[in-house]
């Protein structure tokens, strides 16, 4: 994720997200929760995409969770049922992301 | 020389390609599929198991049943980053496996075909490469997962390989100005290249996706 190419202008995109809906599905809490791991290979705008497109998540709070990933190694992505976790993290494999689901409060 | 993507008037996304590029693209993504299917036990047509299934033999049936069920581990370093353990704990990983690696290998394996059409209808020569919204997000998982297999043959594992491993690759060059290239180190040059096309290739649709 660490790939960051080289850009010919600074970030273009505002930070805030146009559609203005904070639709944080950092979601309501449940016992399982999604973890997204760092690696060398996703790009940093690919990351970015990927949660908004699969949470719905705005701009500014899949930055904050890509982020995280990078610096930390790992972020958590989604909490909920067992199900919900699991198509959750089936759905961030489809692209590539390195994903595990764990029971909350397991560290 | 490829031309980035940008979104037409019309919503569509495009980008220019040479036969090269394109030929290259294809060959990498069909070497991608090839693995997968290879390194799970995927049969290259799924009819042959469907028939199995309907056939009169009941060993046969039986034995399609048990090729649907058998979610198989793979054994090569590229196919296990696309198919990850889901879970730490190896019963529930084995599970995850068990349920949903079959639908995760179609997916990849269709993006993949879906991918290599697209450009095979773009023609041999320089050309435009134009995608729907759909087809976007089918290139977009495409190329990283040939990326994830690039960067493994590369053996990219942190954050920052792909700078030492350019790095040193220039100073190969200088060092061997004078002599002929081994044939591993031309190899793992056109690999260099090739990740690096993908990557500037997924970047830009991204950023005309934005």
């Amino acid at each position: 994720m660490p790939v960051e190419l080289r850009r010919a202008e600074p970030a273009t995109g505002s930070l805030s997200d146009p559609s203005g809906s904070v639709q944080v599905r950092v979601e309501t809490d449940g016992p399982w929760r999604t973890v997204v791991w760092n690696d060398p290979v996703n790009l940093m705008s690919y990351v970015v995409f990927v949660f908004r497109r699969h949470f719905g998540y705005s701009r500014l709070i899949a930055e904050q969770l890509m982020m995280q990933v990078h610096d930390e190694g790992r972020a958590v992505v989604s909490h909920g049922s067992r199900e919900r976790v699991e198509t959750d993290v089936q759905a961030m494999q489809s692209f590539g992301l390195r994903a595990t689901l764990e029971k909350a409060g397991e560290d | 020389m490829a031309h980035a993507f940008r979104r037409r008037p019309d919503g569509s996304l495009a980008c220019r390609l040479d036969g090269e590029e394109k030929a290259i693209i294809t060959q990498v993504a069909q070497e991608t599929a090839d693995l997968i299917r290879a390194d799970l036990g995927i049969d290259a047509d799924p009819d042959v198991l469907r028939h199995a299934a309907d056939s009169d033999d009941p060993l046969r049936r039986l034995e399609a049943e048990f090729a649907g069920r058998d979610a198989r581990e793979p054994a090569d370093s590229a196919v296990k980053r696309l198919f990850p353990a889901a879970s730490d704990d190896p019963n529930a990983a084995a599970e995850f496996r068990r349920l949903g690696q079959q639908d995760l290998a179609d997916g990849k394996l269709a993006d993949l075909q879906r991918v290599m059409k697209i450009l095979d209808a773009a023609g041999a020569g320089h050309s435009e490469v134009v995608l729907d919204d759909e087809e976007a997000l089918a290139m977009l998982r495409a190329l990283n997962d040939v990326r994830i297999v690039l960067a493994d043959r590369l053996d990219l594992q942190r954050d920052g390989d792909f700078d030492t491993v350019r790095m040193l690759q220039q100073i190969g060059e200088r060092v061997e100005e004078a002599g002929e290239k081994e044939d591993d180190q031309v190899g793992s040059d056109i690999v260099i290249a090739v990740y690096e096309l993908l990557s500037w290739l997924q970047e830009s649709l991204l950023r005309a996706l934005d």
